[in-house]
């Protein structure tokens, strides 16, 4: 039986990769060309990004009309798609400013990839508010910008405050995955001969020598980017959930809603990283960078959060019944067994159910197993908006006014669409900057740190 | 030559000259500035000639487009204003009501139809159908020119072929049929004379398809006139309608909810009366009862004579003799199996209790032999002192029976007809099917329609003359005793058309048509009829002009009271047992006979009880469903002989077991775009063959049919069976009613239970005016005129059926029904709902850009411009009253069909015509606040809340709408709101809700509802 010696720090590199042996495996899928798989992954992303651009040629032509939403239902797809993409972007900072505060040193094969994938996700979210308005092309109403008829926003809304979380938690992921880029990039300069390459890099790593003294003001401020950005992770979707937790209908005016929002979010924004990273470390042989004791640690967190929401769906229950208010426990009753009960025992088997299984250590480091239970997590997420969203308004107060919400085609080509966009995105990404930090992991590899007595 | 060559020599030699001393120059400079050859223009003139030339070029590189004509009054009429309303007083010829209207026009157009004030039938009100019959007037498919086969042409010709074939029949002794509606004008009745005296062998056939010949021919047995008597329901104190939806429509349903409705008042004095019905389908009238017998269509008779028996038990003033006892001893209620034997008693109680104060009234499409009992009844309740005579309802011209079309009919086919007018009537959709009558016009030579639009009728027809709508006509009516009233034309008519009477009036001319032909006609009928009549004091010029401007003339009449035949009982056949569905066919709430089909407005308004738009179904109840497997959307087939009708079934709470009931007037075959595919013909089940009544069948059949065809329906449909969902409307207190009994024993029984409501935040004091609606519940009867009147008011857009069945209807304000008891047993409550303009108005703090916001005065407002359309103000309204534009509507509907010229000019100018992408709800009327209170600041005075009436308000038969400035302590609707029956809705959010209900009393015997 093999014992592990628990005074020690396990590496979270496996093996002893030499320093160059890193450089070149990172840098690699930079200096190659694309291959037939890449091809096709693009061709795949781009067609459903092509459904993308129609779905909204509709939308924007002939109005929200050609979505499914209706009288009492008047969010739908649009709202879904939105929570559940800023959901997906959540773990890209929780994973490199709170993990890298609390020196969690197996993030560092991972961090880089996953705040790629952030600033992906709010971007594909961000789109979701703007094509979901009546009138498009009157957005700009909702930025406070100082104007002839002295309109302001209306700064009791929530809807404006996503706007400004949204926004500002874009703005601080996109600084802090390129501070980390920088050293990344001063190695790309080094190493490559392509002249116009050369450029770019030269550019964007902003003179790095690799100094000392750049060591020490980079450490600085990565630091105080993740004190910064920290506080942004749990509210972004604090905010997000404010949508509906300071609105009135029975389902959405919850007091649980934040913590729950930031719990669903971490959750799906795992699952999602959990997912294409089993895909990169394949492709890119980077398996003993991006160890299962990496994937099992982040399943630990799916397992965690999933027991978070699913304590949340219970609370809401008990809450429901506890008011005593007829509608409020409607409402409950209503998402278990009214006419969306379909989705919300997806939602319930998906999101509680399956990552339960990562109770077992088998499970947890079994690669086709977990990219299942991620997978159905995601699914399950996204029916969790849905659920949220949609049921809750579709009957409301008024029995006179309930409504049934169908999705048309469009409400589908505009949801596979933003696959289509995010996962272009994220091909690109691989193609086009090295997709785990060759400087942190230098910096993990055993042996690479001076210490003592050679323990 | 010669001269040429000289003259160069010449030249030559001078040029030897040094050059000073010849003349060259002083020639050239003569020559070049010679008077003579220089160009005439002046340099002034140049210089206009070059600015204009500059302007012209500037004109003509600008982008100029010929926006067509504007052209200023040279001399503004007296009446026009630009930007003030006119309004004329005119007679609605929708149906045979002849209700007074009053039109508002906006610089020379009609926007608005509204009840005429003065009329002292309708006073101020009109139905829905009224209110929304403005559209027909701009209705893209009217007919623009007259047509010959088809083709164009122009009236001379059209004229001319028609006179001719007149003459030519007259010639070879061949008879001219005329068929039209209901004569309700006593000139064109006058005019019908005429061309009776012009071409002698004329027949003249009038019909409705749903009409009140069985109670006239009743009333004629028993009284021996045709001319009923109007009912004083406002002195009634039990009201027992049977299968009646008078309070819906039939006959002046109008005047009927008015003077229902007073009795039904809570507000100052607790004056009540108790409505029984007895019906098997639901009606309008069925909704309002305090307590709804269930009788099946076919059982009536026995229940009317079960009825009489129970009354003739004791001792009356009326005498009867033995062997009509007898005959009447041989009914009972025994095999009425759908009766509540309690509500049974409570009612044979009530109508001996309250003899000479109570009313037992019958539906028209009851057979004669029921309205005989009904009369019977009521004689011997001595219930005759409510019968209304002052104002009885008059007849004209009597309908055709059906033996006379069926006889007119034989004619055509023997070729006795070489000439058949349709005068604004449409047989060819409304006849029975085996009434033939599509194929007796074949053996006509000369087939002539007048209408307003193709139509079944004119498809048949070698000669199609357009006519005017009722706004561009001149007109008189007369249905009532003592009233008269005038139409006259609003608008010149838009078209190439001309006034249906005019044409006739044109034929029986010998072809000499002028403008003024029908309106100098009028005008002496006028005076011969009428003015002769009265004999005023005023010369005949401005007694005309005043009785234009009041729209209707009140003449003094007197009408006999007539005596009781009783003999008339004799002709009461035993009804026949039947086996077999009971099938029961009534007209259309808001499209009518079909009339109405085009008119989207009419045909989005939600069913008053079932709440389905754009189509007709067959009802029947869960009972019959179950039976038969059937569920809501599946097809059925209607079979009666060899008749049969495949059409989608609803069920119906309330319904009678085995009947099925089916409305008429859908199913138009030829007509235009709004109306085509909507809806089913029932008339195809009609038939010539006698039947319990024209409009009552036994031993139909029902089977359930392939496929489902999807109702749309503004309301979900549940079962009452259906406990998930059962009586949120109570459990919410949505609905807050409570009976008599309880009222009297604890008036604030309402306001019991409530606990203190306290806001977090400072409350915004609103001071000055601040506007308020209360609704009373007791009065509405879910006609709808409010929805129609608002639809009209605000532009509301029509959205088709596909959209309502996604549930984006737009109209404003909406009648929500709910439905408590049980499937047999239904009690129905009925709630109008609109923007509630809630204090704490959860909408207004959502939204990110401040489109939604609220007025000193207490509005909710919406800010079209500002909106970008997140919706999120809709999701938080928790009266869902906001209305969501996710097309642009007017191009979306039906390929842009509204979206054209014509029909633009319907749109009130003081409302915006809002965009897609933008959300809207009632305003409450802002339009006509901003009006009231620019005219109260021209006249120097503080704006009070009676000066404002919204068009709902307006619209309101039963004025259950009161609006108002509730920080008047002497106003109204700041008294409502005190009332001890007035809740608001959801009030536990604390939204502060300005519109107020008063809860809704039953009278019943108890002190619960149920």
């Amino acid at each position: 039986m093999n014992t592990v010696d628990y005074s020690q720090e396990l590496s979270v590199i496996e093996g002893k990769p030499s320093l160059r042996s890193l450089d070149e495996l990172i840098s690699k899928p930079l200096d190659t060309k694309p291959d037939k798989k890449f091809y096709i992954a693009l061709s795949i992303t781009l067609s459903m990004l092509a459904l993308f651009v129609i779905g909204l040629g509709f939308t924007f032509f002939y109005g929200i009309g050609t979505w499914g939403n209706n009288n009492p239902v008047g969010w739908g797809f649009g709202i879904v798609n939105f929570v559940f993409w800023v959901g997906i972007g959540h773990a890209g900072t929780l994973i490199s400013a709170i993990l890298f505060l609390f020196r969690q040193k197996w993030r560092t094969g991972i961090a880089r990839f996953a705040e790629g994938m952030t600033i992906f996700a709010v971007m594909t979210a961000a789109i979701f508010p703007l094509i979901h308005t009546g009138r498009p092309w009157l957005a700009g109403y909702l930025f406070p910008y100082p104007n002839q008829h002295s309109i302001w926003p209306n700064f009791t809304s929530p809807l404006l405050w996503d706007v400004f979380a949204v926004s500002t938690y874009f703005t601080v992921s996109l600084i802090f995955w390129y501070v980390g880029l920088i050293p990344d990039l001063a190695t790309l300069r080094e190493r490559t001969s392509n002249k116009i390459k050369k450029i770019i890099y030269s550019i964007f790593s902003l003179g790095w020598r690799f100094s000392n003294r750049h060591w020490q003001h980079y450490e600085m401020v990565y630091l105080i980017l993740a004190g910064f950005a920290t506080p942004l992770v749990l509210s972004v979707h604090t905010i997000v959930s404010f949508d509906f937790a300071v609105s009135i209908i029975p389902g959405w005016h919850t007091t649980i809603f934040p913590p729950y929002f930031v719990a669903g979010a971490v959750f799906s924004g795992f699952a999602m990283v959990q997912n294409v990273l089993i895909f990169i470390r394949k492709i890119f042989n980077y398996e003993h960078i991006i160890t299962i004791d990496t994937l099992e640690k982040m399943n630990k967190i799916i397992l965690v959060t999933g027991s978070l929401v699913g304590y949340a769906y219970g609370m809401e229950f008990f809450i429901a019944w506890y008011s005593g208010i007829q509608a409020e426990q409607f409402t409950f009753i209503n998402r278990a067994f009214g006419p969306y009960a379909w989705a919300y025992w997806i939602m319930v088997t998906c999101n509680v159910v399956s990552p339960q299984l990562f109770w077992f250590k088998k499970i947890r480091r079994s690669v086709p197993v977990m990219f299942i239970i991620g997978v159905f997590v995601n699914i399950g997420m996204w029916f969790e908006r849905f659920v949220i969203v949609v049921t809750s308004i579709s009957r409301d107060f008024l029995p006179s006014s309930w409504g049934y919400f169908k999705p048309t085609i469009v409400d589908f080509m505009i949801l596979i669409g933003s696959f289509g966009f995010f996962f272009t995105w994220i091909l690109l990404f691989t193609k086009a900057l090295p997709v785990v930090s060759i400087a942190e992991v230098k910096a993990v590899v055993d042996g690479s740190q001076p210490s003592h007595h050679n323990d | 030559m010669s001269k040429e060559i000289s003259g160069k020599l010449n030249s030559e030699k001078e040029n030897e000259k040094p050059i000073h001393e010849t003349d060259e120059f002083l020639s050239s400079v003569t020559a070049e500035f010679d008077l003579s050859k220089l160009s005439k223009v002046s340099r002034r003139k140049f210089f206009a000639l070059l600015s204009a030339s500059t302007a012209f070029a500037a004109t003509a590189c600008s982008n100029y487009r010929d926006k067509g004509e504007i052209v200023p009054y040279n001399k503004r009429p007296e009446e026009i204003l630009p930007g003030v309303a006119d309004y004329y007083a005119s007679t609605c010829s929708g149906c045979t009501n002849s209700c007074g209207i009053l039109v508002k026009t906006r610089e020379g157009r009609p926007i608005k139809i509204d009840g005429n004030p003065d009329h002292p039938i309708n006073k101020g009100k009109i139905c829905a159908k009224g209110q929304a019959s403005i559209l027909n007037l701009y209705d893209p498919e009217r007919l623009k020119e007259p047509l010959i086969n088809g083709k164009k042409v122009s009236w001379d010709k059209i004229n001319d072929e028609i006179y001719n074939d007149l003459l030519s029949a007259t010639k070879n002794s061949k008879k001219i049929g005329i068929v039209t509606h209901t004569i309700t004008s006593p000139t064109t009745k006058k005019l019908l004379d005429d061309f009776k005296n012009k071409f002698p062998i004329v027949e003249i056939i009038s019909y409705e398809l749903v009409n009140d010949n069985p109670r006239r021919n009743a009333w004629f047995k028993c009284y021996g006139t045709y001319e009923y008597p109007a009912i004083k329901w406002e002195e009634a104190e039990v009201i027992l309608a049977l299968d009646s939806d008078f309070l819906g429509n039939e006959n002046n349903f109008i005047e009927n909810t008015i003077r229902f409705t007073s009795k039904r008042n809570v507000i100052e004095k607790l004056k009540y009366n108790r409505l029984y019905a007895a019906e098997s389908r639901m009606t309008v009238t069925g909704m309002m009862a305090d307590y709804r017998l269930k009788v099946s269509p076919h059982q009536q008779l026995e229940f009317v004579m079960a009825l009489i028996n129970e009354m003739i038990k004791e001792s009356s003033s009326f005498f009867i003799d033995n062997q009509l006892k007898d005959k009447i001893k041989k009914y009972s209620f025994d095999r009425l199996n759908f009766i509540n034997k309690e509500k049974l008693n409570y009612l044979i109680d009530d109508l001996k209790k309250h003899r000479g104060k109570s009313v037992v009234y019958a539906g028209n499409t009851l057979s004669e032999d029921v309205h005989i009992a009904v009369n019977l009844l009521n004689e011997i309740l001595s219930n005759n002192s409510l019968y209304d005579y002052s104002n009885a309802y008059k007849v004209l011209v009597k309908n055709s029976d059906k033996d006379d079309i069926l006889n007119f009919i034989d004619s055509l086919k023997k070729g006795e007809f070489e000439v058949v007018i349709h005068f604004d009537s449409n047989p060819a959709f409304h006849f029975p099917k085996d009434y033939d009558y599509s194929e007796a016009l074949k053996n006509v030579k000369t087939v002539v329609t007048l209408t307003e639009s193709k139509n079944e009728t004119s498809q048949l027809s070698k000669y199609v003359l357009p006519i005017n709508n009722q706004l561009e006509s001149w007109g008189d009516a007369y249905v009532r005793y003592g009233v008269y009233s005038l139409m006259q034309p609003v608008i010149a008519p838009i078209f190439n058309t001309r006034q249906k009477e005019a044409i006739l009036l044109t034929w029986i001319n010998e072809n000499k048509y002028d403008e003024k032909i029908y309106h100098n006609y009028l005008k002496k009928n006028f005076e011969n009829e009428i003015y002769q009549k009265i004999k005023p004091s005023a010369d005949f010029d401005s007694f005309w002009y005043s009785s234009l401007h009041d729209g209707v003339v009140q003449l003094n009449e007197n009408y006999t009271l007539p005596k009781f035949n009783l003999n008339s009982l004799n002709e009461i056949k035993e009804p026949a047992r039947t086996n077999g569905y009971t099938l029961h066919l009534t007209e259309s709430y808001f499209i009518g006979d079909g009339r109405f089909a085009n008119n989207g407005w009419l045909q989005e308004l939600p069913h008053p009880v079932t709440k389905i738009t754009w189509d007709n179904y067959a009802s029947i109840s869960q009972n019959t469903a179950s039976k038969l497997n059937i569920e809501m959307n599946d097809l059925v087939d209607i079979e009666l002989s060899n008749r049969k009708v495949t059409l989608p079934a609803l069920i119906q709470p309330g319904m009678t077991d085995d009947t099925i009931h089916i409305e008429l007037g859908y199913g138009r075959k030829v007509i235009g775009e709004a109306g085509k595919d909507a809806g089913f013909n029932a008339i195809n089940l009609m038939t010539k063959e006698n039947s319990l009544s024209p409009y009552i069948f036994t031993n139909a059949s029902i089977k359930k049919a392939e496929g489902k065809y999807i109702l749309a329906s503004t309301q979900e449909h549940h079962s009452l069976g259906d406990k998930f969902v059962k009586d949120f409307h109570r459990i919410r207190k949505i609905i807050q009613e409570g009976t008599i009994i309880k009222y009297e024993k604890e008036p604030d029984f309402l306001h019991k239970e409530k606990h203190e409501l306290f806001s977090i935040t400072r409350e915004h004091k609103f001071e000055g005016v601040k506007w308020a609606m209360a609704i009373d519940l007791n009065k509405c009867t879910a006609c709808n005129a409010c929805v129609a009147s608002c639809n009209v008011e605000n532009n509301v857009p029509v959205v088709g059926k596909d959209q309502v069945l996604l549930g984006r209807e737009m109209q404003w304000i909406r009648i929500d029904r709910y439905y408590s008891g049980t499937d047999d047993e239904p009690i129905v409550s009925n709630q109008p709902m609109l923007c509630q303009h809630c204090d704490n108005a959860p909408c207004e703090n959502v939204c990110p850009v401040n489109a939604t916001n609220h007025s000193p005065d207490g509005l909710n407002q919406m800010v079209y411009n500002r909106c970008v359309g997140t919706r999120y103000c809709s999701n938080n309204c928790p009266y869902k009253v906001r209305r969501f534009n996710f097309y642009n509507f007017r191009d979306h509907f039906a390929n842009s069909y509204y979206e054209n010229d014509l029909t633009s000019l319907v749109y009130n100018p003081e409302v915006t015509v809002r965009s897609r992408g933008v959300m809207e709800k009632c305003t409450f009327c802002i339009q006509r606040i901003m009006e009231a209170r620019s005219n109260a600041i021209k006249d120097g005075r503080e704006l009070k809340g009676s000066d404002v009436v919204t068009a709902c308000q307006q619209a309101c038969p039963s004025n259950a709408i009161v609006f108002g400035d509730m920080n008047d302590p002497n106003s109204e609707i700041s008294k409502l709101r005190k009332h001890n029956l007035a809740y608001h809705v959801l009030e536990e959010l604390n939204v502060k809700p300005n519109v107020t209900y008063i809860a809704k009393l039953r009278n019943i015997h108890s002190e619960e509802i149920e």
